[in-house]
């Protein structure tokens, strides 16, 4: 067996355990998450009926009849455990349901939100690592320096701002005041300005701090040392060693992130009218509508999971290290 | 070409780390500097080189090809590096991008490599071929012994063909067939018309150099001249006391005791049947051994024998493929204790090391008074405890590792290459220190070793593994020393 071969092998091998590791994870997940939503919603205060009948009729039109209509139409008098299996049931075989309210198919809307929510979650983490990566390079290059210095107080102003804040600011000035992005709206390249800036600003500070420690302990490292005796240049010790190195911190880095971009994205999406999964979960929560909740929850939840495994996959591909713990000989 | 260094001076506030006065390098002799830690020997090498920490200041001159070099100016060197003047890294392991794979960044230092990179690359391919790594040229270092990473190492730094190489502690943590191989790249280059300048506190490395010797200590060269004249007929006391402290020169009451009276004491591990493979390959198989109370052992072989691999199942902390490990009641509550490698590991890095201490202090319910004691026994102040592990000697952290271990009154230590990384004046004060409290608590050691001299100055009986150890032992049997 020759070396290539054996390297080719030490990648593929983790590959397929990090696929399968996460394949079992969403499976866990989707059942966890589809529960926990359920027992919420029952204990939400209020009758279902009542609020489902108002989504479908209007709020004038909320008889006690039309709540028993609602409740004997959708079976929500049965016990809920059996709602329960009956929604996990339907899983099982990839249908998700119908909405309570607007009786239209669950799995054909979500598939639109996901992608939407998919784009602007892809568009806010390419900002975020554009400009935290570069800013934390540059910010490295001279420690205790002035841009150094600019990056710590981003930082700490980018995480002191909740993304809602940061939104409605945003909002003001580019569209009320400036009015040269618009504030709401989908399908257009200047929609994403202001969601994906509102979610990468936060990011990219995290991302300037992790690149900036991680370039500096890296230009530190014996590796780097002996590149440069080795007669490379400062540009090509830089391209060839500290980028690389850096990016297995930051990628790793990234995956702990995701949830808090997940978390960005359901407020970001009511803040700005975004037609994704975060926006229709507020919408059906409001409703109750119980299918529409489980189904954005759990693509949400699917979400993380998707973008983890990506993650991981791109840290295999730079860094052959093995994860595991392994014997020293 | 010739080299000269002129009176070079490094000084780092008011104290000075290195004072020597003219030194002549010529093409083919090799120079070695030996000397313990701290004396300054590393720190001329980086003089030369450009390569000093920021915080230190050289002045003097370096002569080479009729240039003169001011070296207080630790950039004008910078265009010669790879070209002129390369350095061997002291640890090829680190030193190693571990993201790239070994072709890769031999390459890099040819000085075609931006004009033709894949030219380059045939090059590195040929030049690691002929270091007898065709096989590994697409490996990445994490997969590489440390002898490979040091062959890598070699070709990344000559691949550039500077004439002038440096090594500062080529031979760190190698063992003996590796520290052959690498005194035969050495010689390779000088072979081609090269300077060689290495710095070591090995003393079996310098003797395979041969050429002039440089014995430097506090900042100063003490003695000077051709390596078998001062290796071996030393004139100044320090040589004298160098060449002392090599384990197979050891004159201590603990050192040679021979093999201990058979049935000697209790068991206090067996493992009988122990088989274990990584990687493919089978380390042991059948293997059976007992560690009775009080006695010495020594677990030696080269790297990549298993002689830690072996060490850890008998410590429970692998499983074995087949096979099991008894332990005694009396190994309960902490009294196995481990020393590693490397101290620096073995500690927290940022907190004071008082912590660590303390740590283990509460949770056993010790007496405070017992670390102080032991401190002082091991000749080391209680200052130290207020320092992090990064900012005290790699000696005294292992004496501090010795002391967290002795704090528990152990029945059985397990020492792991406990020196390796150290300087021969140091290991010997380590070792003294480890046998004292030893023998003082009549407990049992097992020292995982390569140097066989060290094995033999310290253990009763040797477990050798090599590349076919198969039912050799039988239980409570080694090679009695």
């Amino acid at each position: 067996m020759n070396a290539s071969t054996t390297t080719r092998r030490a990648i593929a091998a983790p590959a397929a355990r990090v696929l399968r590791q996460r394949a079992v994870q969403a499976v866990g997940l989707v059942l966890l998450v589809s529960t926990a939503c359920f027992a919420i919603v029952q204990s939400l205060p209020g009758d279902i009926a009542y609020r489902i009948a108002a989504g479908r009729y209007g709020y004038d039109q909320v008889t006690a009849a039309s709540a028993d209509t609602v409740r004997a139409e959708l079976g929500l008098d049965r016990p809920a455990w059996q709602q329960l299996l009956d929604w996990l049931g339907d899983l099982v075989s990839l249908d998700l349901g119908t909405s309570l309210v607007t009786g239209a198919d669950v799995a054909g809307e979500l598939g639109l939100y996901f992608s939407s929510s998919l784009q602007l979650a892809a568009a806010a983490l390419v900002l975020a690592l554009a400009v935290g990566a570069t800013g934390g390079a540059l910010a490295a290059a001279r420690p205790g320096g002035a841009l150094d210095r600019i990056t710590t107080f981003w930082v700490s102003g980018a995480r002191a701002l909740p993304p809602f804040l940061l939104g409605l600011v945003l909002i003001l000035v580019f569209s009320v005041h400036l009015g040269v992005l618009p504030a709401a709206g989908h399908g257009e390249a200047s929609n994403f300005v202001l969601p994906a800036a509102t979610l990468a600003v936060g990011l990219s500070g995290l991302f300037a701090r992790v690149t900036r420690d991680a370039v500096a302990q890296i230009r530190q490292s014996e590796y780097v040392r002996f590149a440069a005796t080795k007669g490379l240049g400062g540009r090509l010790v830089f391209l060839r060693h500290v980028l690389r190195n850096t990016g297995v911190t930051l990628i790793a880095y990234v995956g702990v992130q995701t949830l808090i971009l997940i978390e960005g994205v359901v407020v970001v999406e009511s803040l700005f009218a975004w037609p994704g999964l975060g926006h229709a979960l507020v919408h059906a929560i409001f409703w109750r509508d119980i299918p529409m909740i489980q189904a954005t929850a759990v693509a949400l939840a699917l979400l993380v999971v998707v973008l983890n495994t990506v993650v991981d996959l791109g840290s295999l591909a730079i860094d052959p290290r093995p994860r595991r713990r392994e014997v020293v000989l | 070409m010739s080299m000269r260094l002129n009176h070079l001076v490094v000084s780092h506030a008011d104290s000075t780390l290195v004072d020597v006065g003219t030194l002549d390098f010529e093409r083919g002799r090799p120079v070695t500097i030996v000397g313990e830690s701290g004396s300054g020997k590393s720190l001329l090498a980086h003089a030369i080189m450009g390569t000093l920490p920021a915080n230190l200041t050289a002045r003097g001159s370096l002569a080479m090809d009729g240039q003169t070099f001011d070296l207080s100016d630790r950039a004008n060197r910078r265009g010669l590096w790879g070209r002129l003047m390369s350095l061997l890294p002291q640890e090829p392991t680190l030193a190693l991008d571990p993201t790239m794979r070994a072709q890769e960044q031999v390459a890099e230092g040819a000085t075609s490599f931006t004009t033709d990179s894949s030219g380059a690359r045939r090059t590195a391919g040929t030049l690691l071929a002929a270091l007898g790594l065709g096989h590994a040229s697409r490996a990445f270092p994490h997969t590489l012994s440390g002898g490979m990473a040091q062959r890598v190492a070699f070709a990344a730094a000559t691949i550039g063909g500077a004439p002038v190489l440096i090594a500062d502690e080529p031979s760190k943590g190698l063992d003996e067939r590796a520290r052959t191989e690498l005194a035969g790249l050495l010689k390779l280059h000088l072979d081609g018309g090269g300077i060689l300048l290495t710095i070591t506190h090995d003393l079996d490395l310098a003797r395979e150099l041969g050429g002039d010797v440089l014995v430097m200590k506090d900042a100063h060269v003490v003695e000077q001249g051709c390596a078998r004249q001062v290796l071996t007929e030393p004139a100044h006391p320090y040589t004298r006391r160098l060449l002392e402290a090599e384990p197979a020169n050891w004159n201590h009451a603990w050192a040679r005791r021979g093999a201990p009276p058979e049935e000697g004491g209790t068991a206090l591990v067996s493992g009988e049947g122990l088989s274990k493979a990584f990687g493919g390959q089978q380390l042991f198989s059948d293997l059976s051994v007992t560690i009775r109370a009080g006695e010495r052992v020594s677990l030696g072989g080269p790297s990549g024998s298993g002689k830690t691999t072996l060490g850890n199942v008998l410590l429970r902390l692998l499983p074995p493929d087949a096979g099991y490990v008894h332990h005694a009641v009396a190994l309960r509550g902490g009294r196995l204790q481990k020393l590693y490698q490397d101290p620096a590991l073995a500690f927290p890095a940022r907190v004071a090391l008082r912590d660590p201490f303390g740590d283990v202090i509460r949770r056993h319910r010790l007496e405070p008074a017992r670390l102080e004691e032991l401190m002082a026994s091991l000749g080391l102040t209680p200052a130290l405890l207020n320092r992090r592990p990064g900012q005290v000697s790699g000696g005294e952290l292992q004496r501090l590792a010795i002391i967290r271990a002795m704090l528990l009154e152990p029945a059985l230590v397990f020492a792991d290459e406990p020196t390796s990384r150290l300087d021969l004046i140091t290991q010997e004060l380590t070792v003294a220190c480890l046998m004292d409290q030893v023998d003082r608590h009549g407990c049992a050691l097992v020292l995982v070793t390569h140097d066989y001299a060290l094995a033999n100055a310290v253990a009763g009986r040797r477990i050798p593994l090599g590349v076919a150890v198969t039912e050799r032992l039988v239980q409570g049997a080694g090679t009695p020393v």
